[in-house]
């Protein structure tokens, strides 16, 4: 794939992740797909991912920057956020993106998101609750799943406010 | 896969192709005659598939309800998934000792090509039961197992 036939934008933004790169982020792409990137994400001072580090992927659609990148977590992370599969509930990559925004924002963002969750508007309902009602507790299962890529419980159907988008969480299996 | 008017060639990348499949049969696809979803919904790498396919009308699987298996390796898209049979039926592109079905005498998987997916291949073997050499073919009792 000839780098020279990528949007000029790509490009650029490619060239400012890896030439300064966002403290506690790294984006690298994928040499043979150069709209797949390799991101790594250090869990933030004082919050219950301090001292993990979290792998993610991120793509650029065809129509990106109209739509926003697709992202997800490939590191298990217990989260409220964040569901089974490390998809992401943030209303800037569903129907708050504006093309405007880029990959650097999209990433600060995700690291803003594990310093700040918001459990009144859950992916995960089993981790939201815990959150909410025994919140030492949940932050040391956080420091855990983290690091040991546990989780427990099953989140059910959830209605996701944070993304504006309410998703029935189905298992599979007929 | 897709080429722009610059020409450049986009390629959605395997995981992020299988979370659409996912949540398009989240959603129920078409007819409801086919659908399929993640055996363990915690597989972060989306390998293993349920599938079912309800028999078409007019044939002597009218009325039943298939289950199989569809593994999607790490070099999916770009390979086919290996599709293999739960539920004992009798066709020809089915291996009647293991139920998994043989990938040169299906199209869509002899021809394979990083723009088709788990939904075309349950659509592709619905038709095949109702192929004019299958159709009519003596099946074994319902819900047995390969």
């Amino acid at each position: 794939m000839a780098a020279s036939n990528l949007p000029r934008r790509i490009v650029k933004e490619t060239q400012r992740l890896l030439a300064e790169p966002v403290p506690g982020i790294s984006a690298t792409p994928y040499e043979d797909n150069l709209r797949y990137f390799n991101v790594v994400i250090t869990g933030p001072e004082q919050s219950p991912y301090e001292h993990g580090s979290f792998k993610l992927e991120l793509f650029l659609p065809s129509d990106y920057p109209m739509a926003p990148p697709k992202v997800r977590f490939l590191t298990k992370i217990y989260h409220p956020n964040i569901d089974k599969l490390g998809r992401i509930c943030l209303d800037i990559l569903k129907d708050k993106w504006s093309p405007a925004l880029q990959i650097r924002t999209v990433l600060l963002s995700i690291q803003a998101l594990l310093s700040a969750p918001n459990p009144d508007d859950p992916l995960a309902n089993d981790v939201a609750e815990m959150w909410k009602t025994n919140e030492a507790q949940a932050l040391q299962t956080g420091g855990r799943g983290s690091l040991h890529g546990e989780r427990s419980g099953d989140p059910g159907g959830t209605g996701c406010g944070q993304c504006g988008e309410h998703r029935t969480q189905r298992e599979a299996g007929n | 896969m897709m080429t722009t008017a610059t020409g450049e060639v986009i390629m959605v990348p395997r995981n992020f192709k299988l979370l659409e499949e996912l949540e398009k049969g989240e959603k129920g696809v078409g007819d409801h005659s086919v659908s399929f979803g993640l055996v363990d919904g915690d597989d972060i790498f989306m390998t293993d598939w349920n599938g079912t396919i309800l028999g078409p009308n007019g044939t002597q699987h009218e009325g039943r309800l298939y289950t199989l298996r569809i593994h999607c390796g790490e070099e999916y898209p770009d390979r086919c998934p290996v599709v293999r049979f739960v539920s004992k039926l009798n066709m020809g592109c089915v291996d009647q000792r293991s139920g998994e079905v043989f990938r040169n005498k299906l199209p869509v998987l002899a021809q394979w090509n990083r723009n088709y997916g788990i939904e075309q291949v349950l659509v592709a073997l619905r038709n095949e039961m109702a192929s004019p050499s299958n159709r009519r073919l003596q099946q074994p009792s319902e819900g047995t197992e390969f």
